[in-house]
């Protein structure tokens, strides 16, 4: 039997991040995933969708040339060629991850891993038929695709982000079940690849939880690249290729090439023994404190697995400050300074609470909202086009609460907002910060001076 | 288990029957000519006039509590009045021959009781004694509301005396015989003879037999007599009590004078209802209560019926049973038969009995009947039995007008003095002894075997080399606490010591041994099993005036005592205005390694409850000083050792246990071992757990801990513990008993509150796990370990660089055993 100080189920970016900040901080660490390192993020997630993106971009940019002065004659993609590029970055990442575990000493095993028995003071973890013995573990078995129970469903037909992301071909038409981030992606890629693309929603809005203006506006963005939109539908049936849906009493239909269901995703919590281990979980989800630890002492989660905020950058973090919690350092995990991105074309940034959030938690508030065309850089790259900047503030000090942005390149902007809301500045504080001008981030500044009247 | 008693298996196994003689019901058939010998027409216009006086006494809070109002005086008085109408002639009678040397005890239905015992008393007294109890009585405070506009003779002042200060105390009045402490429920005025009346069913059952015991133990004159309802015959605590006084040693093994049985008379005024249930025909089985003695004992307890419609049928009961008692052939069992016409309460609607019963009851009513047999012997007119019911009725309305005048009958100002029922929970007196003369013991002291090894026993753990002295040679806890016992033996004339093995065997933990060689039989005695009789009569025995250490084997059996413990030792020094003194230790062990029942430290059970005092020493020098200061005190304390430890010698008193006398005062914790960085507060054995603790914290993690052991519980003087914490920043509090209601959360809470400034994490709580104990090969999963104290120090204070948890210390698992109750 081998022995470890820390025994981490699942490679992706809450489970190897912890690995490399263990290793660093002098831990003998175990890394068990039956797949490729990377999780999903990296193999069939964030990465190979944004590489999509990224090809899609171009496109939209090339054939929007002429309104910048350059004339491009014939303006066309090779799909294949696409998605080949799209493999080569995710091995290229993947293999980084391998390099990195191997320098930091960390051992890696490819295997399916189970808790097989708690004793005094370690937890075995069975894979391959070896028993690893472990002071500590950490859960980072990340979540799957939602199946939802739909009539005439059939999941080798349907399609959901991992096949989705692996599809040979461009199809004609897309029907996207589920209005929310990835179904959004998966839009914005398609439609700019001139797929003809349908979405179904349940909710009067898309992208539930995100402030409601820049859910409105990316709607109306989307419906100018062709979009067409079934909100308040819920889908009661599918046909072989055709999606019926009932919209408020009327029924419809749609028919498309292919069938993505974007419902949502579920914590993974079976198939490795996490019943034996006493540790105690709550709506599908394994439940964590602020030192992200279940409520059994030596056993933590991080990420998806946790079924608290899907997102890779939150999962990256949660596996850290278990990590430093076995460390001995102090930390805890937040989560009202954490960005989340919608990476669609033009993308959609924010941090902290939403408009709609500060109303319902009685939170008294100031909010202010600015077009992009306010930031110089804004206009001069983005010909003909529009975007929003709102931040909500609070009423008494004026600590920045929620930065809310739509419009490009608001991804690469939004840290700085999660710093402001993080570090609890408040707009005074951030009138007194410098931007380099010209850029887009000066938009931010501008929202804050807004606030004077 | 004396070795004096052979149980000789020839004789026990021989077949024959058990003959059981006749119990009399109701045999009494004299009539008032029959009787003028025994009485004169005084007295027979006296027995009418008291039981009018009950009657109109008990009316007029009838009307009160109906209606708000008797003759013109208006009042409301929110608290209770169980009223009597209907028993006033077996009040009467039982109280007609009862000097003031006999004490009676009561239920919740005993103003009649109170009154007419009160009246026999003053009767009886010469005036000069009479004025002089009145005189001394809470200073003259009750006697000058009354005194004011009296004319008349000293025994119609203490008639307006005794009518007052019953009336007063119900009305919760501060000129009240218990300072309105007490109420309607537990009245009492022990000058006259009257002993606490009990709001418990049956809890005069046993407190009474512990009086009965003072009177013997101490050559007291006078009987006991515990006045308890019907239903009463229900209790556990009756039962337990009939027990205790029926036991053989009285007349089998107790010697010379103290021979025989005790003075004790269970008068059970049997009016028929515990509250709605009929005892004889629906809840219990006797059909005649008198039945009852006839299994007790051969002499079937002297049982009888009688009936208590007829005063002189009563009279003559009581007469026949006190000489019996006087006798030394106690315990006596009489079922006086009674009814009361009002129901349990005013409120109560009857509901349970029908208009015809009460009817037929009515006119069979004994002051009615006894008026006209007064009339027809000639000894009475209809007039002048008119006289005595109208100046009753202008006496009791010349008493409710001074009762309801708060001016001449305040309550207690608790704005003036805020903490006046605060400073009565406690008499905090100090006594070497309870009274003087010197005690009955069978050796001179120094002659005792035990006394005489313990002068070898070193008295230090280590010997003058430093090295550790054997198990053998060490002076032990259960040495400690024999010294302090066994001095006071030899001090205090009234203290007595008994449970059960408590002679003979020497206590289940050899506490005792050496005792019985000191010892009379009345002295250290063996009792039932019968934990609720072994405190309830130490309560009786205590608050006649006598000294006495009652044992509880084990912990767990606590419960068995529960009413005793939370209802009755506690209450009696406040509910009496601070009369009555609690001189009364209980020694309660704290078992390990038998298990769920066997194993438990239910210390703070009894801190929740106020008015007891709660120690539990872990050390031989402690046991010692705080067992002298315990037993040299006037008020209950409920004294804990832990079975864990009777067996440890003196680990931190420089010089070791000090041979002579010493008081450790209750309520001061000592520092054990000095340290900077944390703060573990300790209640008993598991002083030793967070010692070893404290050397893992040194060798592994280079902290220093300061141990502080409680020793008290109630009081405590936080002092120590909050000047600890000024200086570490961090306190961890440990002890044996479960988590959950543990007193640490209290300490902890108050800690926190009083300390907060100086923390910088929070108090932090180490106990038991809340399961059931399991066996000791498992307990290290039950018990607070090293380790777990190291762990929480860990997981909630401070992180300690390279340890590893085993024990769950998580915010989660917290949250979820709570939202499980585990």
């Amino acid at each position: 039997m081998m022995n470890y100080d820390l025994g981490i189920i699942g490679g992706g970016p809450a489970g190897y991040v912890a690995a490399e900040r263990a290793a660093s901080g002098g831990l003998k660490v175990v890394l068990f995933d039956r797949k490729k390192l990377g999780g999903v993020c990296l193999n069939e997630g964030c990465i190979p969708s944004k590489t999509l993106l990224y090809s899609a971009k171009l496109y939209d940019n090339a054939k929007e040339s002429a309104k910048y002065g350059i004339n491009i004659p014939e303006v066309s993609f090779d799909f294949p060629k696409i998605m080949t590029r799209k493999n080569k970055v995710v091995t290229k990442l993947v293999a980084g991850i391998a390099s990195t575990m191997k320098k930091l000493g960390i051992e890696v095993v490819t295997a399916h891993a189970t808790i097989a028995d708690r004793k005094a003071d370690s937890i075995d973890i069975e894979a391959g038929s070896t028993i690893f013995s472990c002071k500590n573990i950490l859960i980072a078995t990340g979540s799957e695709a939602l199946i939802p129970p739909i009539k005439g469903l059939d999941r080798n037909k349907i399609y959901t982000n991992s096949e989705l992301l692996d599809i040979d071909h461009r199809p004609e038409s897309i029907t996207i079940i589920g209005g929310g981030v990835i179904g959004m992606e998966f839009a914005s890629f398609f439609s700019s690849m001139d797929s003809k693309v349908t979405v179904i929603e349940l909710l009067p809005e898309i992208l539930s939880g995100l402030d409601s203006d820049l859910s409105a506006f990316l709607r109306t963005e989307l419906t100018k690249k062709g979009v067409v939109f079934h909100l308040n539908s819920q889908v009661t049936e599918i046909k072989n290729n055709e999606v019926i849906f009932d919209n408020q009493g009327n029924t419809g239909s749609v028919i498309s090439e292919v069938i993505f269901v974007g419902v949502g995703r579920k914590p993974i919590i079976t198939g490795f023994g996490l019943e034996k281990s006493g540790v105690e979980t709550e709506r599908g989800g394994i439940k964590i404190d602020k030192n992200c630890r279940t409520n059994i002492p030596n056993i933590y989660a991080a990420g998806d697995v946790t079924g608290w905020l899907m997102l890779a950058h939150t999962a990256s973090r949660e596996g850290e400050v278990a990590v430093n919690h076995i460390l001995g350092q102090k930390d805890q995990m937040r989560y009202n300074a954490i960005p989340s991105v919608v990476y669609t074309n033009p993308e959609i940034s924010c941090a902290g609470i939403t408009e709609q959030e500060a109303i319902k938690s009685g939170i008294k508030y100031k909010v202010k909202s600015l077009q992009m065309v306010y930031a110089g850089r804004f206009v001069a790259e983005n010909e003909g086009k529009t975007g929003i900047c709102k931040v909500i503030a609070g009423e008494k000090y004026g600590e920045v609460l929620g930065v809310h942005m739509a419009g490009n390149p608001s991804s690469e902007m939004i840290f700085g907002a999660s710093m402001a809301i993080e570090n609890q500045l408040r707009l005074n504080d951030l009138e007194q910060l410098i931007f380099p001008h010209p850029t887009v981030s000066e938009i931010f500044r501008e929202t804050i001076f807004s606030f004077h009247g | 288990m004396p070795k004096v008693q052979l149980i000789d298996p020839r004789s026990v196994r021989k077949p024959g029957f058990i003959e059981f003689g006749k119990i009399p019901v109701n045999q009494y058939n004299k009539s008032i000519a029959n009787e003028k010998e025994k009485f004169s027409n005084e007295d027979l216009t006296r027995i009418y006039r008291d039981m009018v006086i009950i009657r109109e006494f008990e009316t007029m809070l009838n009307q009160i509590k109906i209606a708000n109002e008797y003759n013109g005086i208006s009042y409301n008085h929110p608290g209770p009045a169980h009223l009597s109408i209907g028993q006033e002639a077996a009040a009467v009678g039982m109280a007609y021959n009862l000097t003031v040397d006999d004490f009676i005890f009561g239920s919740h239905r005993s103003h009649g009781e109170i009154l007419a015992k009160g009246l026999s008393a003053i009767h009886q007294l010469d005036d000069k004694d009479l004025d002089s109890i009145m005189t001394n009585f809470f200073n003259g405070s009750t006697l000058k509301v009354v005194e004011k506009a009296h004319t008349g003779s000293i025994k119609e002042l203490g008639i307006r005396f005794l009518l007052y200060g019953t009336l007063a105390e119900i009305f919760a009045k501060e000129t009240g015989f218990n300072k309105g402490l007490g109420g309607s429920m537990h009245a009492f005025f022990t000058p006259f003879g009257v002993y606490p009346n009990n709001a418990i069913v049956g809890g005069s059952g046993d407190i009474s037999v512990g009086a009965a015991l003072y009177k013997k133990t101490n050559r007291k004159p006078g009987i006991v007599v515990a006045n308890i309802g019907d239903a009463s015959m229900g209790c556990g605590p009756v039962w337990e009590g009939i027990c205790f006084a029926a036991m053989d040693q009285f007349n089998q093994l107790w010697d010379g004078d103290m021979n025989g049985g005790l003075p004790i008379l269970f008068n059970f005024m049997n009016n028929q209802y515990g509250m709605g249930g009929q005892t004889c025909g629906e809840t219990m089985g006797y059909e005649i209560l008198a039945r009852v003695g006839a299994g007790v004992n051969r002499d079937m307890m002297y049982s009888e019926r009688v009936d208590g419609y007829n005063p002189l049928a009563v009279i003559d009961a009581f007469a026949r049973k006190k000489k019996i008692l006087e006798d030394k052939k106690g315990p006596v069992l009489l079922d006086t038969l009674t009814y009361r016409y009002s129901g349990h309460s005013p409120s109560d609607a009857s509901s349970y009995r029908s208009k015809e019963e009460i009817d037929t009851w009515m006119q069979e009513d004994s002051i009615s009947w006894f008026g006209n047999e007064l009339v027809k012997a000639g000894i009475a007119t209809a007039e002048s039995l008119e006289d005595i019911k109208s100046s009753t009725a202008g006496l009791i309305t010349e008493t409710l007008k001074l009762a309801v005048n708060d001016e001449m009958s305040p309550r207690m100002n608790l704005i003036s003095d805020p903490e006046l029922i605060g400073k009565m929970m406690f008499s905090n007196g100090s006594a070497d002894k309870m009274e003087d003369r010197s005690p009955d013991v069978l050796i001179p002291m120094e002659e005792n075997p035990r006394v005489k090894t313990l002068r070898t026993k070193e008295r230090f753990h280590l010997d003058k080399d430093g090295k550790t002295v054997s198990k053998v040679k060490l002076f032990q806890l259960r040495d400690g606490l024999f010294e302090a016992i066994i001095d006071r033996f030899y001090k205090d004339p009234t203290l007595v010591a008994y449970g059960e093995e408590n002679r003979d065997w020497g206590g289940a933990f050899a506490v005792y041994r050496g005792l019985t060689e000191a010892l009379p039989y009345h002295r250290l005695f063996n009792s039932p099993i019968s934990e609720g009789a072994i405190v309830g009569t130490a309560i009786g025995y205590g608050m006649c005036g006598g000294r006495v250490i009652a044992e509880i084997m084990y912990c767990d059996f606590l419960g068995r005592s529960g009413d005793e413990v939370f209802n009755q030792l506690p209450k009696w020094q406040a509910m009496s205005g601070n009369m009555i003194k609690m001189p009364v230790v209980i020694r309660v062990s704290v078992g390990s390694k038998y298990g769920a029942q066997h194993s438990q430290d239910w210390s703070s059970l009894v801190t929740h409850i106020p008015g007891l005092k709660v120690v539990f020493p872990a050390t031989p020098y402690d046991a010692k000083g705080l067992m002298n200061a315990a037993l040299q005190g006037t008020d209950p304390v409920i004294f804990f050792e832990s079975q864990r430890i009777y067996d440890v010698g003196e680990m931190f008193h420089e010089g070791g246990v000090p041979e002579g006398y010493y008081e450790i005062p209750l309520g001061e914790p000592d520092i054990k071992r000095d340290g900077n960085d944390i703060t573990i507060l300790t209640i008993g054995s598991t002083l030793y757990t967070a010692l070893k603790a404290a050397d893992t914290l040194h060798s592994d993690y280079g902290m220093s801990a300061e141990i502080i052991d409680a020793r008290s519980l109630v009081p405590f003087n936080y002092e120590k513990v909050l000047a600890s914490v000024k200086k570490t920043g961090r306190i961890v509090l440990a002890s044996d008993a479960n988590a959950r209601g543990s007193f640490l959360n209290d300490m902890a809470q108050t800690i926190s509150e009083l300390g907060f400034d100086d923390l910088d994490a929070p108090s932090v709580v180490v106990g038991a796990r809340n399961w059931i104990v399991p066996a000791h090969e498992l307990e290290h999963y039950y018990f607070p370990q090293p380790e777990w104290i190291i762990d929480a120090i860990h997981e909630k204070i401070v992180p300690l660089k390279g340890h590893a948890v085993k024990h769950n210390f998580t915010m989660l698992e917290k949250m979820k055993r709570n939202r499980l109750g585990i």
